[in-house]
């Protein structure tokens, strides 16, 4: 029978593959995508915990939609500093942009 | 549900999520990269299902695909030139950041099927319960928490203009000696 740590271990694995992504890649965007990608496993983590741990609870609830509200606000940041970055330097390639590199 | 059922739901959804989610970090072309987040998004969505969180299931079509997503393809598609698809997209950190995502992963499968977890029998309240008494819990016990969340988006709503706007002076057009007219 599927229990929580079937859950926990989906949401493990699309961390794992959304923090190795954010490491990787060389395009801040893609980066952006990565770090979405892990926001999604922690709510799917909060969620499991919730229907199996405490199903009657609201606290859950609550934290995953303030994730939610944080995943949308870290997006539209996110995509505006890419954007200027853009701009300034011609390039969104990470490797690139190198200014405070001692 | 019954067992099989329940079990062939989630392996299939299993599927749904993680392989867009492994392609999403592999492929060499980013717009193919945002498409496939659309899948991966539809895979948790069903979980949520799964899970009987009915009202995130709404939630995250609404804002995962229906706002950030679309978010991220405008910008993919505003920057997309100067990355060529033919070009590497990794950098040279591979080998050590998937020893340390796998090696993590790993461990936390180790600790989870070897932790005995107190599994409530309760079962959740029917969909329209749940949206009603978290609706009302964010307008009462948790209103302190939902105005922060409220203050927090107004913030990077305006920071998100402040820093999209371009911040240099626009050049002046030809023929003009240096004096900028003001409308």
């Amino acid at each position: 029978m599927i229990g929580l740590p079937h859950y926990l271990l989906v949401g493990s694995a699309l961390f794992g593959i959304g923090a190795f992504g954010a490491l990787t890649r060389r395009n801040a965007i893609a980066v952006l995508l990565s770090v979405e990608l892990m926001l999604n496993a922690a709510n799917l983590n909060f969620l499991a915990f919730w229907r199996f741990l405490t199903p009657t609870a609201m606290e859950p609830h609550v934290g995953v939609l303030v994730g939610l509200a944080v995943a949308a606000a870290e997006a539209a940041i996110g995509l505006a500093i890419v954007l200027s970055i853009y701009r300034e330097f011609g390039t969104v390639n990470l490797d690139k942009i190198a200014e405070l590199k001692g | 549900m019954s067992a099989d059922l329940g079990l062939l739901a989630f392996v299939s959804l299993t599927v749904l999520t993680l392989v867009p989610a492994i392609l999403v970090v592999s492929t060499r072309n980013l717009v193919h990269a945002g498409f496939w987040m659309l899948p991966c998004l539809i895979g948790v969505a069903g979980f949520y299902a799964l899970l009987e969180a009915h009202f995130f299931v709404v939630v995250q079509v609404l804002v995962y695909i229906g706002a950030i997503l679309v978010l991220i393809m405008f910008a993919l598609m505003l920057t997309r030139d100067v990355m060529d698809p033919k070009e590497r997209q990794t950098n040279a950190a591979g080998v050590w950041a998937g020893g340390v995502c796998g090696g993590g992963l790993l461990a936390t499968a180790h600790i989870l099927f070897h932790h005995t977890w107190r599994a409530s029998s309760l079962r959740p309240e029917p969909a329209h319960e749940q949206t009603v008494a978290l609706g009302t819990a964010l307008v009462t016990r948790y209103a302190l928490p939902f105005e922060a969340v409220s203050v927090l988006l107004l913030a990077a709503l305006i920071g998100a203009i402040v820093l999209a706007k371009s911040l240099r002076p626009v050049a002046p057009p030809p023929g003009c000696d240096g004096e900028v007219r003001r409308a």
